[in-house]
Parts: C-alpha cells; structure tokens; sequence
C-alpha cells in the first residue's frame, strides 16, 4: 500500500468515526474504498472493546472474591455417594473418575439415575480392564445426562480369581449387552443379570481372550487354531 | 450327475459328452449369495451393473441347494468355520470353492495374533481357486472366475479317472 492510500484511508476512517461518511463513499479507487471500510469497522469494534473492558473489570473481580470456588460434578456426585451410602467409595481422589467399591452397586446405580440432580439416564459404555497378571480386573462405566449434559465415569475393582460385580443390567437396559461383552472378553461375572451368557463368541469356548494371561485353545472342533506360522517372527 | 459319474470308458461319444457337460457347467456356474465381511462389497460390486457377473453366467443363488459355487468373501472366525462347513456340505455336487481375499486364503491380517480366525479356509474345506487381494478388486475376482471356469473344462465328468 502506498503512502498515500494510506493515509487517504486514515484521515476517511478518522471523518467517518466522527459521523461524516461521505469521505470514505467518495473514495474513487474501489480496492483502496474496501480497505477503508474494513479498516473502520476494525477501529469501531475497538472502540467498543476497550470501552467494555473499562467498564467491567472492576464487577468481575467482585464477584470472584466473593463466592468460593464451584464443587466439580465429580465432587457433588462422589459428596451424595459417601453421605447415602457410607464406606462404598474406594479411595479419595476424585479428580477424573470416581472409584468405588463394589458393594451397593445396583443401589447407587439407581440413587444417581433417579436422583433430579443428577440424573443418569444413559449408560454409554461398559468396559472391562486388565490390570495386569498380578493385578485386579476393573470395569469401567460411563454415565451421561441427556437432562443436565454431564457425563461421569464410574471405576470399580474386582478379584482376579473371583471376579464379581453387581449387575446394573436392570437399570439400565442397554447394560445387558454391555454386561454380556465384558463377561465374554474377561470373565466378570456380573451378579443379577438375567442372562449371563457368552455374545460375540461361541459358548463352548474356553477362556477369556482379553485378559492378559490368555492362551488360545490348541483345537475348536476339530480345527487346529495354529498360533503362529512358521517363517514369521 | 451321480449315477453316469465315472462309469464310462474313453470314446469319441462320452469324450464329446464330456465336453457338453463341462461346457454347460462352466458357462453357468450360479454362485451361493453370502458375504462375510469387507470382501463382501466388492463381490456386491462385481455383481452390480459396472462389472456385470451375468455376463459370464453367474447368477446369486441365496440357497446352498441351488448354488454351484461358494464364493468364501471375507474373515472366517471359527464360529463361523462350522457353519461354512455346514452350508458347504448342502450344496450339491458339482461343487467348487473360491477362497476371495487375504483372510479367506490364509487369515490375512489375523495372521498371528487373531485368536477366533481361522488360518485359511481350506483347513475346513477344498478350496479350487484362492484369489489374493485386500480386498481383491472386482477385475481380479472376475479373474479367479475365469480361472475356475477354465479348471471346470479341463474335467472329464462321465470317463473313469486315471489313477
């Protein structure tokens, strides 16, 4: 841009912040008219932002010092747990998910889909987690609210060798399937479902292919599961 | 064909009946309609208007009675091995198998780790004609048609075989 242009579209937007418009309108070059416009609404959007921030700052900082800092979804949900149904927490940190124990399970299932503050009407997922061999297996459940639109997620351990949760299958009837798959992969028996058998793979197979010490059976049916080929690594 | 099957000896009137069969067998081979996973679509698209399978004289048949060929299109898991041997043994003879894609041949990219897939569908039934490919584009399964439809002539269906 030449030092004229520019100047012509300062001195344009200078009138036209004033309320004279006719500079910039009588602009005859249509390219220089364009960026005069646009450099007058830049300055006008400014002049209002500075004008904004002046004004509210000061309200702001009122109203911080005032109110302590706002609870976290997980802070209220795990606070309403721990008061209802004492002792079924499982460790303190709630920051990210909340750990639980295992015990009163279907009961606090129903507390948080019923209770109007929360409201957790839909189960989205139900995973199954290995630990590791010497380690516990963990599910993991991930409640939303279409009411409040939060989102939760539920933690619980449970004994490798005997590994038993209750089921939540008749709270939510999406769990059925869920609850179904998790046992399929790891084995976790879940203690109240109504059907507690196999869904992906056939019911006379052996074993719980996710978990980490898993073996694959050596024939099904008749048919030799060859693990690796020769020639490969 | 299961009472003049193998019953005859060389001569120009059963060598040319061989002919007609094999011609007529070859030119029709109607196949069994069913996918079983990704190699399915493209068997969908080679039957569809661009690649034309009737043209070769295929037609999808969705019982195993009325159907010549079984197209295996895709990962056999070992719950589906058993069915797979179930609806191969209800097709009627002449029968043949077309082994379509890396899993159906060899279990492709279950290879090693795939614990329910099975190592190739030929562990579990004869397979006449394996086409590779990830899936195999509708030009190379034609390919593998052709080829099971020059393997079709070579038979020789009414003269005892020479051991």
């Amino acid at each position: 841009m030449s030092d004229e242009q520019t100047k012509l579209i300062q001195e344009a937007v200078a009138k036209a912040l004033a309320g004279n418009m006719d500079m910039i309108n009588n602009i005859e070059d249509r390219v220089t008219r364009s960026k005069a416009k646009a450099a007058l609404v830049k300055a006008k959007r400014e002049a209002k932002k500075g004008a904004a921030t002046s004004e509210e700052t000061p309200s702001e900082e009122i109203v911080q010092a005032e109110s302590p800092p706002e609870k976290s979804l997980n802070q209220k949900v795990a606070e309403a747990i721990e008061k209802k149904f004492p002792a079924s927490l499982a460790g303190d940190d709630v920051d990210g998910h909340i750990q639980l124990t295992g015990a009163n399970w279907f009961e606090i299932a129903h507390y948080l889909k019923d209770n109007p503050d929360f409201l957790f009407d839909s189960l989205q997922c139900v995973t199954g987690f290995d630990l590791g061999i010497e380690n516990d297996l963990e599910v993991r459940y991930n409640l939303h609210s279409m009411t409040h639109n939060h989102t939760i997620e539920i933690r619980i351990q449970t004994d490798r060798k005997n590994p038993k949760i209750p089921s939540v299958e008749q709270v939510w009837r999406i769990g059925d399937w869920f609850e179904r798959e998790t046992y399929d992969m790891y084995g976790i028996i879940f203690e109240g479902h109504r059907n507690m058998t196999r869904i992906l793979l056939p019911d006379d197979w052996e074993g719980w292919p996710l978990r980490k010490d898993y073996e694959t059976q050596e024939t099904y049916h008749g048919i030799v599961v060859q693990k690796v080929k020769d020639g490969w690594e | 064909m299961g009472l003049l099957e193998n019953r005859f000896k060389d001569n120009v009137v059963v060598a040319s009946l061989d002919k007609f069969i094999n011609w007529a067998r070859s030119t029709s081979p109607w196949f069994f309609q069913f996918g079983l996973a990704c190699c399915a679509i493209e068997m969908m698209a080679t039957a569809a208007s661009r690649h034309d399978l009737m043209r070769i004289g295929m037609i999808p048949r969705s019982s195993p009675r009325q159907a010549d060929v079984m197209i295996v299109a895709g990962t056999v898991t070992l719950k589906m091995a058993l069915r797979i041997k179930k609806l191969y043994e209800q097709m009627a003879d002449p029968k043949y198998v077309i082994a379509m894609g890396s899993c159906a041949t060899s279990g492709g990219p279950y290879w090693q780790h795939g614990y329910h897939v099975l190592k190739g569908v030929d562990l579990v039934i004869p397979v006449d004609v394996y086409i590779p490919g990830c899936p195999p584009r509708p030009e190379a399964l034609i390919e593998g048609l052709l080829k099971l439809q020059e393997k079709i002539q070579t038979e020789r269906p009414l003269t005892k075989k020479i051991a």
